[in-house]
């Protein structure tokens, strides 16, 4: 059963996340918008409505974190590549950083709640 | 008609054409760019998607992209906290920050400030360009209560400071602080949320 003060806090949970899991996505390489979506989808829970990713990934490119290439397809549409460029590359380490520190503390923080929970 | 019955093809032009109509605003070639971008993610997730019962794989995607109001109203938010930004409006900038007063509170410090700063730096230039009509009532005096400036009844004790140059500094220092808010809310707007970071839960 879902209450809605935990849909909210997953809420928050999600947008606090998308950039920072959008510009790990773009780190081994460039992808199309399709294709960041389906990484998103099979490494994380944090895109719920496909459309939202899109805006975001306007706004990294206007921020200079990323840069978009359009491409011809073989499937007849053409895809706009994105790939981070420096500025957003040392962002996303940082951002990187920050998280796993962050993450390491809350998740030592839990640690009991979880432990109560199984016994 | 009802979606049921219609070919994919139409759904698909009908969600473009909405989101078309939300993104109303925006340069010519973004939202060029945002109908392609996403005429391409509906077209490659169709072809690759099994059908659910009772819905064709046009359907599905649609629904899965999320309603076109909600993807519109985020790319225009974060178009209108970017030219805000980038521009020099004061009303633009004024609106901007008002929509960030409603949702935190720092966005009510800025508003207030902005509001201040705007006001005082229209009421300086006023002052200037009424003063060769109301000499007499126009000034900033001195008197034994304090300093008084701006449209007063004239007091006998009252001695007035700047006399005609009233016009020049009044225009000048309000010119000035009109530029001094739009350069601080400017900066403030760095910390406007942003929009686009709102993913929708599933209903």
């Amino acid at each position: 059963m879902r209450d809605e003060n935990l849909d909210n806090w997953e809420a928050q949970i999600r947008k606090g996340w998308l950039d920072v899991a959008i510009l790990a996505t773009l780190w081994q390489g460039r992808l199309y918008g399709l294709e960041i979506i389906r990484e998103l989808e099979t490494r994380s829970d944090l895109v719920v409505a496909e459309g939202t990713v899109y805006p975001v990934l306007t706004r990294l490119r206007r921020e200079g974190l990323i840069e978009g290439k359009w491409e011809e397809s073989e499937s007849g549409h053409p895809r706009r590549y994105y790939k981070l460029t420096s500025a957003g590359r040392s962002r996303a380490q940082a951002l990187a950083r920050h998280s796993h520190q962050f993450l390491s503390k809350i998740d030592a923080l839990i640690q009991p709640l979880l432990k109560g929970q199984t016994s | 008609m009802n979606a049921h019955t219609r070919q994919p093809e139409e759904q698909v032009e009908s969600y473009l054409a909405k989101l078309r109509k939300e993104l109303d605003g925006l340069p010519a070639e973004d939202i060029e760019d945002v109908l392609r971008e996403l005429r391409g993610h509906i077209a490659e997730r169709s072809a690759a998607i099994d059908s659910e019962r009772n819905s064709t794989p046009v359907e599905q995607v649609l629904r899965q992209l999320g309603a076109p109001e909600e993807i519109g109203s985020l790319y225009r938010a974060d178009a209108m906290v970017a030219r805000a930004r980038a521009g020099f409006s004061p009303a633009l900038i004024i609106g901007t920050t008002l929509r960030w007063a409603t949702k935190t509170a720092l966005g009510f410090v800025a508003f207030l400030a902005g509001v201040l700063g705007y006001a005082l730096g229209a009421s300086l230039i006023l002052c200037g360009i009424l003063k060769p009509f109301f000499p007499a009532y126009i000034g900033l005096w001195i008197n034994p209560n304090g300093v008084v400036l701006g449209a007063e009844m004239p007091r006998p004790h009252a001695r007035e400071l700047l006399g005609w140059w009233i016009t020049p500094y009044g225009i000048g220092v309000g010119l000035a602080f009109i530029l001094g808010t739009t350069v601080l809310l400017r900066w403030m707007l760095r910390f406007a949320p942003r929009a686009s970071r709102r993913v929708a839960l599933p209903t």
